[in-house]
């Protein structure tokens, strides 16, 4: 089930509904069956996988509770482990390893050692088993104590609004949300809602008309010029924002409606004004997952700076695979990693923050300018079908002078810098103006309802209806 | 209580909220209907004439290709019928088989001509979500409905907003209001396309072609049965109304175009299709070296400039002139 589709409206409020009306100790019963019914929405019988990972992951914490013994411990924790990232691995890496290993073994004249399989990715896997993961770690770190109620983890692991893209959340922020009363609340439920409406907004009229343009650009490289590959890689740079943040906001907004408060995972990223900046605004959850389950104990920063390469890469390389085996994947993580290993060697030569409000602004838009311009390169890597699309977009690079293409439907393009606009007017409100100043916060209520008013008609005028599924559903 | 009076008031402010939405709505959709209705040029207006008006005893059906290769002035003096281009770019089959239901309640013309692809039947999601150019004509033709589900699951629903009919259209809307003048102007249905290929820039395309092809996955591109359907549905009509019709591939500047698309198959199942009617006669175009590779008679790969399109029909009519002595 599309959080952009009818279904899902229904479905929201339906199960909203009903977790109003039941008694507090059957609520998580409520969320638990419409998470299952959500899931399944997709393909039934992967529910088994999900719920195979539950049942290993809740035993192994409870295990890791009351056991003493270190060795023991760091035993229960392996199994964890192994048993989330090889499901991870045999349905998302398998085929990918098999075609290398292949490749290899033709070199030496060998058969293939292994069939391929033909199966289609659970989806939403990569998410919920990265946050199955996070359970183990920080009940193994003492951090959260062990989930004596199935029911209440299993929730934690399949919650449906964060289920299928994140947020990844920690067990520490949301378990014992997850068990409390949460009656209704008119100040949640309107900000939720109006998330969600944003949510909407950043989807249909945004990144699904950005789509059009873009999948005409990247689907037919040979056919197009460079200055048609610069325009669809910033339309992409938005369209993947807007889709992913869209999710998030979705999901957040939906949460809040019921009590819940999930972690923020966008903070405009397109405003960072360097890239250790722009990590620290995208895809949150997953940047402080890596950051706290695998650069710390690595050593992190305070290491030789040999081993702070190492370190930085191997993340930005996982960080890469984890969006997908494919090797524009791998690429494009290299080079945030080899874009951030840059950053941390001449940030010591950077000019300081001027004092003097003008250079400051100067400072921030060259920042900004180069940022997005370095984060545009890199997603000609992540959205190219394939190494070889990604280098003929790159080679179509040299004939960036000539006039870009319009897009096939006449007003696309149009429209699509409409949307561009309308964005930029509100990131740059909400980043740089106090709250009140934001329409839909405004004290004054006719200016609040004709801003949502506004959002509403603008979707049923620009929004693309049949844009189809979210792009972090297939990590 | 304090619980309940919350809900309370969500409630209320919710059901007013609704009440203004709906009246935006209305307000704004009705606009619209009028903006897009009172169109005295431009596509909309085209649209509109070929829906609610047109009457002409030679019908052309089709996507760009026919709106862009049928000159209606040329084939009216040379066939003695008056005729219109129901050709819009963009769509295809399904489209025509929608405005030929329409267009057939108000009259049933001598001739027809269907512009045909092997994409019209291969499996592409987007010729049904481009019948979305029907959806402000269901208030008046709620026989297009049946056309308009094709869309999507929800779209009887969605036909409950007065603004939607007018989803993506805003700024060609915007821009036939008010820059009339600029609109290209139609000739019944037909619109010129001036300029041409260089010679150069059709070999440096062809090469880009070629490369795709070579890039792209063996296999071939699968034939949509529902497409088919209602290529059946169109023959099928013309068939029952005892109508002559000429299903024509018109000219294409590479002949190896439904090669490299891998569309192969379905050109051999639309002429599979074709044997099954009597009335109705077959040319291939696609492959006559007249055109193929003469990039002066083109503006693109897929479309002939005017002076191309002109001479195109008036081949093409003296054919169907001798078809009809038959």
């Amino acid at each position: 089930m599309l959080f952009n589709s009818f279904q899902f409206i229904f479905f929201y409020c339906i199960v909203t509904l009903f977790y109003f009306l039941v008694p507090k100790n059957i609520k998580w019963l409520i969320l638990f069956l419409a998470s299952c019914y959500f899931y399944m929405a997709f393909v039934p019988v992967y529910i088994l996988i999900l719920f195979s990972i539950i049942l290993i992951d809740y035993w192994v914490g409870i295990q890791l509770e009351s056991q003493e013994n270190p060795d023991k411990k760091k035993w229960l924790l392996g199994l964890s482990l192994t048993a989330n990232i090889g499901i991870l691995f045999f349905f998302k890496y398998f085929n990918f390893f098999n075609t290398n290993l292949d490749l290899v073994l033709a070199k030496f004249h060998v058969s293939p050692w292994f069939p391929y399989l033909k199966i289609l990715l659970p989806i939403g896997l990569s998410f919920h088993t990265f946050q199955a993961m996070s359970y183990t770690i920080e009940v193994y770190k003492g951090n959260q104590k062990a989930e004596r109620n199935l029911g209440i983890y299993s929730l934690y692991v399949m919650f449906y609004p964060q289920l299928v893209a994140g947020p990844i959340e920690r067990p520490q922020n949301i378990i014992h949300q997850l068990k409390e009363e949460h009656p209704f609340n008119y100040q949640l439920m309107n900000d939720g809602l109006k998330l969600m409406l944003w949510g909407f907004f950043k989807k249909l009229v945004i990144a699904d008309r950005l789509a059009i343009y873009v999948n005409l650009i990247f689907n037919y490289p040979w056919l197009h010029n460079g200055s048609s590959v610069v325009v669809a890689s910033f339309f992409f740079a938005i369209q993947i924002y807007c889709d992913f943040s869209g999710y998030s906001d979705i999901a957040i907004g939906c949460a809040r409606t019921m009590g819940i408060d999930l972690m923020r995972n966008f903070n405009r990223p397109y405003f960072a004004e360097n890239i250790q900046e722009f990590w620290r605004r995208w895809h949150i959850s997953l940047s402080t997952w890596f950051r706290d389950y695998l650069y710390f104990p690595m050593g992190g920063n305070r290491v030789p700076f040999g081993r702070l390469i190492l370190n930085i890469m191997v993340v930005f390389i996982i960080s890469g695979i984890w969006h997908g085996a494919n090797y524009t994947f791998l690429i494009w993580g290299l080079l945030h990693g080899f874009f951030m290993l840059v950053y941390i060697l001449l940030s010591p030569y950077l000019p300081k923050p001027s004092k003097n409000l003008f250079l400051r602004r100067i400072q921030r838009i060259v920042g900004i300018g180069i940022t997005i311009s370095l984060v545009c390169f890199s997603w000609i890597f992540f959205r190219a079908n394939s190494l070889s699309d990604a280098l003929v977009l790159i080679k179509n690079l040299k004939s960036i002078g000539e006039i870009p293409f319009r897009g096939g439907a006449t007003s696309n393009f149009s429209h699509c810098i409409l949307a561009i606009l309308i964005l930029f007017i509100v990131e740059f409100s909400m980043e740089y103006l106090p709250k009140k100043y934001q329409l839909y916060h405004s004290g004054n209520r006719f200016i609040r309802w004709g801003a949502l008013t506004f959002t509403i008609v603008l979707i049923l005028l620009l929004g693309v209806f049949n844009g189809g599924q979210f792009i972090y559903f297939q990590f | 209580m304090k619980k309940k009076n919350e809900v309370i008031r969500f409630f209320i402010n919710l059901g007013a909220f609704l009440c203004v939405l709906i009246l935006v709505d209305q307000l704004l959709g009705r606009l619209f209907f009028r903006l897009y209705f009172g169109q005295k040029v431009g596509p909309f207006h085209q649209i509109t004439y070929a829906v609610d008006s047109a009457k002409q005893d030679i019908m052309v059906f089709g996507s760009s290709r026919a709106e862009r290769h049928y000159s209606s002035t040329i084939l009216s003096k040379n066939l003695g019928y008056k005729t219109y281009n129901f050709g819009v770019a963009g769509e295809k089959i399904v489209y025509s088989a929608a405005l030929q239901e329409v267009a057939f309640k108000r009259h049933i013309p001598k001739i027809l001509i269907l512009d045909i692809n092997p994409f019209d039947i291969s499996v592409d999601p987007t010729k049904y979500e481009k019948l979305s150019i029907l959806i402000p004509y269901y208030s008046h033709h709620p026989e297009l409905l049946k056309y308009i589900k094709e869309i999507g699951d929800f779209e009887e629903l969605k036909l409950y907003s007065k603004i939607y009919p007018f989803n993506s259209i805003f700024f060609i809307l915007a821009g036939a209001t008010l820059f009339p003048n600029k609109q290209d102007k139609d000739d019944f249905g037909y619109i010129a396309q001036s300029g041409n290929m260089s010679a150069k820039e059709a070999n440096q395309f062809k090469q880009r072609l070629l490369e795709r092809y070579t890039n792209l996955s063996t296999a071939a591109s699968p034939t949509d049965e529902k497409a088919k359907g209602y290529l059946i549905q169109f023959l099928d009509l013309a068939k029952k109304n005892n109508i002559k019709t000429f299903v024509v591939i018109s000219p294409m500047l590479f002949s190896e175009s439904y090669k490299w698309n891998k569309e192969l198959d379905q050109k051999v199942e639309i002429e599979k299709i074709i044997k099954r009617y009597p009335n109705v006669t077959y040319w291939d175009y696609s492959s006559d070296t007249y055109y193929n590779n003469h990039s002066e008679k083109f503006t693109d790969m897929l479309h002939l400039n005017k002076e191309g399109a002109e001479d195109f029909t008036n081949r093409l009519s003296m054919e169907i002139l001798k078809a009809l002595k038959k």
